[in-house]
């Protein structure tokens, strides 16, 4: 193995583990904190192979094969852990999670945030249709209008005529 | 006593290996180019499509001066394909909003590095790596964010904590990593037990035979393989001989950690009510 080898993939060990560094600085959903972490031990095991080979031993292996093992781990538990929490507020935001932290720090970054933001359109309701008492429909059937008014000859009539029985 | 038939006096005594000189200044350079480009991505992915371009074009320029810095021979251009393709997915991973985007850019990321772990003949570690991340972590996460996503983009996948501060430190322990690299200091002379050459070689004053550097003319090629971790038979040996306790332990975290999962993900009877 070549020095510039070797050079290039610890150089890459580091980006990948600054690569995680930054997803879980930022991001504020849970799992994806999680796969920044994931990312920043696949960096770190990148690494340890790398000394593995430039030093002839396997020490460096051993040690990503105890990296992996532990990352099983934080997965199953990280699982477990998002699975109650979601059943708890159904949300994989973390800061609804911050009841611990200082009451300074500003609480939440939502209130300013202008991006994505798209009018909703909502259907408008005309009010449709005609009051049949006040003005029956002009091509109702006398009997369905006898039927719901009583004795009505029909038209504006029979309204004054309902009006004066009322 | 000897296995390997190697002729202890044979193998010189050499006093590290030459270390070449220092990283070129324009590390730094790649390094700040690779910050500003993933704040234009971050920036770009929620406002316009013309930061977005930008931000792309700002990593390319930082991948293209890294080429130029960073000597590349001609049969590690596989090695730099998988290199470019996991730093790729991992920016895609960390400027996606869309969470689940973001996971399969982690999947490339994760898929790619285990390419270069082949290359690097770990292919054990390369095989378990992608079993566990991309099998199991990978599939199971991408189940939960496809359950408890909406259609809809939600604020906290849209709004980050501090990109600036982020990528500030991130730059920074980037530019340290970059500056150890390049000044690794002394290297000291290996030194293995011939009797136990999977075993622990260590450097400096343990006793055993000083190791030779790799391109050693008149080793044969069989007594270059004993002094390369590459296979994974001996990768075996060493864990069930040298770290027997260690590979118990962690036996023991295994199943712990899955007897905690399984009591955490439990329905309690709160909930259920």
């Amino acid at each position: 193995m070549n020095y510039s080898e070797a050079h290039n993939l610890l150089l890459l060990g580091g980006i990948l583990f600054a690569i995680g560094l930054i997803g879980f600085l930022t991001r504020r959903s849970l799992i994806l904190m999680f796969l920044s972490l994931e990312t920043m031990l696949s960096g770190v095991s990148l690494n340890l192979i790398v000394f593995s080979k430039m030093h002839h031993n396997y020490q460096g292996q051993i040690l990503a094969v105890m990296v992996l093992t532990i990352a099983a781990c934080e997965a199953a538990i990280a699982l477990a852990m998002v699975v109650s929490l979601f059943r708890r507020k159904p949300t994989l935001d973390v800061q609804a999670w911050d009841e611990l932290s200082e009451t300074i720090v500003p609480r939440s970054l939502d209130e300013d945030f202008e991006g994505f933001a798209k009018e909703e359109h909502y259907p408008k309701l005309v009010p449709a249709g005609l009051d049949p008492l006040d003005q029956p429909m002009p091509g109702a059937s006398q009997a369905v209008l006898e039927k719901t008014t009583g004795t009505l000859s029909g038209g504006a009539t029979g309204n004054a005529e309902v009006n004066q029985r009322v | 006593m000897n296995p390997l038939s190697i002729d202890p006096s044979r193998l010189p005594v050499v006093s590290g290996e030459q270390i070449p000189g220092s990283l070129s200044q324009a590390m730094l350079l790649v390094i700040l180019l690779g910050a500003a480009a993933y704040l234009l991505l971050q920036h770009g992915v929620v406002k316009s499509k013309a930061i977005l371009a930008a931000g792309l074009g700002v990593f390319a320029l930082a991948v293209a001066l890294a080429f130029s810095v960073i000597p590349l021979q001609l049969d590690a251009i596989v090695r730099m394909c998988f290199s470019v393709l996991a730093v790729g997915g991992g920016l895609a991973f960390i400027t996606a909003r869309e969470p689940v985007h973001a996971a399969l850019g982690f999947a490339t990321a994760v898929l790619s590095a285990c390419g270069v772990l082949f290359m690097q003949s770990a292919y054990f570690i390369a095989a378990a790596t992608m079993i566990v991340y991309a099998g199991a972590t990978i599939i199971i996460f991408l189940f939960v964010l496809m359950f408890a996503q909406k259609s809809k983009l939600r604020t906290y996948d849209i709004q980050l904590t501090n990109p600036v501060i982020a990528t500030v430190v991130a730059a920074a322990l980037m530019f340290a990593v970059a500056w150890s690299v390049a000044e690794p200091g002394e290297v000291l002379p290996i030194k293995v037990d011939l009797t136990r050459p999977y075993s622990l070689a260590m450097p400096g004053d343990a006793p055993g035979v000083n190791m030779p550097p790799t391109a050693q003319p008149e080793m044969t090629a069989q007594e270059l393989e004993a002094f390369t971790p590459a296979k994974t038979s001996g990768l075996g040996r060493s864990m069930f001989t040298d770290y027997l306790l260690a590979v118990e332990l962690a036996g023991t975290v295994l199943l712990v950690a899955t007897i905690g999962a399984i009591v955490l993900a439990q329905r309690t009877e709160r909930d259920a009510a």
